[in-house]
């Protein structure tokens, strides 16, 4: 296939013959045609989790891949594909029909008009399938209006964090919302901890964190004042395209049954998941909304 | 005649009411917060073909949106002289030193410039400028702490070998912040890396894990590693280490400073300077941690692992 391909360029350009045994052609040529020769590589039938989370600030994605793809390939040829950047998992997710996609509630709202996904499992932990974030601030902070221009620590998106703090102050001063700067940080902990230490005037975390923090290191946490809460949110889902729902189904049953094995959970937890489950119809209504 | 000058009038009002227009909608980016909206920087590195300087370098160069030039110190014309020159002429806002060499060369020929310092080992050991920030490389031993507690929460005693001489008010803060986790921090003095063997072994029979510093004494050569990580695996204790460098002699937890988070935090305090002088202390600690465990140990040691705690891991060794 290669050699067609090499061909059919000789044929388009005929003086590129004789630079064809130059090194710098050789280069080229491979840099341009390797990576179709490595994805006919891949079994026709594999199909693959897309992942990406705006949510989170996660950056642990080559441990994240290793593990679920040792995981998943005890089942068959399953692979596991984290994103770090949104525009390319979003053209995964229009050109992929052999996938499902691992996506924040968030994400899959701002997708569901421009993309056919059909939503069939949410992530539970500690028995939820909900969340709440919170905005901590020091605790010197007593009123919105002192918030102008500080740094808020997130594990989220800039553009996640913004838009779930403006749900949260109920858009009160969006003066004072615009003025906040976003400090980009890898965990939810890392964020509680900035505020204790002064990097930060404010973190923006999940409830859940939030509660292990106050367990962990009640002192600093004392040191926190919560000062909004957001509405509750569904935890990650797993949506399908809408018209692959016959090729996808094992790999949606294998992900459902992982919170009931001690090694599919261990990867789910990765995640800040302890398993997944079928969508109820309440959690489609609230995730239609 | 009089038509056109009503005329006249009615445009020059339109231009006024437009203009008095644009003047309100303008107003609230005119009362915004200036966050370092222009200003060059300088970002001088180290060593540029050191994976972690050229990290803390490319996140600086995303997170600032302040204009950047770039000299390395990796490259053989880059001498104090030309470094030198090129400030005067380039005369940049702030300087970006990235790594020890880096700081000590900008301190040399520009340290009245504002310097911002990052990726450096222990700050605390350089002559500072009065326009000298930065972020520190290491994790307060609070932060440390707390980590060790998410993970381990039956772990309730540590141990600590030290020197006297490079480390005693670390212990000492050590001590203190352990209370605030429940984690009882005992440590062990020791003047010579010869005493490692001796006072590692008294320190192996008191506590639940040890915890390994960059202490010079402690670490003085690749012996004296190889002896603590042997010692502490013959009696089933983790050791907790700072580095990922210590993944390969068997660390249970390696958990060291977050380097496109420092990076980014270099970017904050550059733009700070620009913009209004920094509120806070000169030197803050890095705001984040990178977290590699390895659970081929901890089973084998029969460790309990919080598990909810495996979503802020970045690798895991198995």
């Amino acid at each position: 296939m290669t050699i067609l391909r090499h061909n059919s360029l000789f044929a388009l350009c005929p003086k590129l013959v004789l630079y064809r045994h130059h090194p710098l052609f050789v280069f080229v040529s491979l840099s341009l045609f390797l990576p179709f020769v490595l994805s006919g590589a891949q079994p026709a039938t594999s199909t693959t989790i897309y992942f990406y989370s705006p949510e989170t600030n996660i950056n642990n994605f080559s441990s994240l891949k290793a593990e679920f793809d040792i995981y998943l390939s005890q089942f068959g040829a399953y692979r596991f594909q984290p994103f770090s950047e949104r525009l390319t998992f979003e053209t995964f997710i229009a050109k992929s029909d052999r996938a499902v996609f691992l996506l924040s509630t968030w994400h899959y709202q701002n997708l569901k008009r421009r993309l056919s996904m059909e939503p069939v499992l949410v992530g539970v932990s500690r028995n939820q399938s909900t969340q709440r974030r919170v905005l901590s601030v020091q605790k010197s902070f007593t009123d919105i209006g002192f918030l102008k221009g500080i740094k808020i620590a997130s594990s989220g998106s800039a553009e996640f964090t913004t838009t779930i703090l403006k749900h949260m102050l109920h858009d009160r001063d969006s003066a004072v919302i615009a003025s906040m700067k976003i400090f980009s940080v890898p965990k939810d902990i890392d964020a509680l901890l900035a505020v204790g230490f002064g990097m930060s005037t404010a973190a923006f975390t999940t409830q859940n964190s939030l509660e292990k923090f106050e367990n962990i290191n009640p002192k600093q946490f004392n040191t926190l004042r919560q000062i909004a809460v957001s509405s509750e949110t569904l935890f990650p889902i797993v949506a399908r395209q809408m018209d692959s729902a016959d090729q996808v189904q094992d790999i949606l049953d294998i992900m459902e049954k992982m919170g009931d094995d001690p090694e599919g959970e261990k990867r789910l937890k990765m995640l800040g998941l302890d398993s997944l489950k079928k969508l109820s119809n309440d959690e489609l209504e609230m995730l239609n909304k | 005649m009089t038509r056109n000058r009503y005329n006249l009038e009615v445009s020059i009002d339109r231009v006024r009411g437009y203009a008095c227009g644009l003047l309100i909608a303008l107003a609230p980016l005119l009362t915004m917060p200036v966050y370092g909206e222009g200003g060059t920087v300088l970002i001088l590195s180290s060593d540029t073909t050191v994976e972690k300087y050229l990290t803390a370098q490319t996140s600086f160069k995303k997170a600032t949106t302040a204009s950047t030039y770039e000299i390395d110190l990796g490259k053989k014309w880059a001498d104090d002289s030309r470094v030198a020159r090129s400030i005067i002429t380039k005369d940049p806002d702030v300087i970006y030193c990235i790594g020890s060499k880096a700081y000590l060369l900008a301190h040399k020929v520009a340290k009245d410039k504002n310097i911002v310092l990052s990726s450096a080992i222990n700050w605390q050991r350089f002559p500072l400028g009065k326009n000298t920030f930065g972020v520190a490389n290491e994790l307060p031993s609070e932060m440390q702490l707390t980590m060790f507690r998410y993970f381990f929460p039956k772990i309730n005693t540590i141990g600590v070998l030290y020197s006297k001489k490079y480390n005693k008010e670390w212990m000492d803060l050590a001590v203190h912040d352990g209370k605030e986790v429940d984690i009882e921090v005992t440590g062990r003095s020791i003047k010579h890396p010869k005493d490692v063997e001796d006072d590692l072994l008294l320190l192996l029979s008191e506590v639940d894990a040890i915890w390994l510093t960059s202490d010079p004494v402690v670490l003085a050569n690749k012996n004296t590693i190889e002896t603590i990580f042997q010692l502490a695996d013959k009696h089933n204790k983790p050791v907790f280490a700072y580095d990922p460098a210590f993944a390969g002699y068997g660390a249970t937890m390696m958990l060291s400073a977050d380097i496109p988070t420092i990076g980014r935090q270099a970017a904050g305090l550059a733009e700070e300077i620009i913009g209004v002088r920094p509120a806070g202390g000169r030197f803050q600690s890095p705001a984040g941690s990178e977290i590699i465990v390895n659970l081929k140990k901890i089973d084998e040691y029969g460790i309990e692992l919080n598990r909810d705690a495996l979503d802020s891991v970045n690798s895991i060794i198995d």
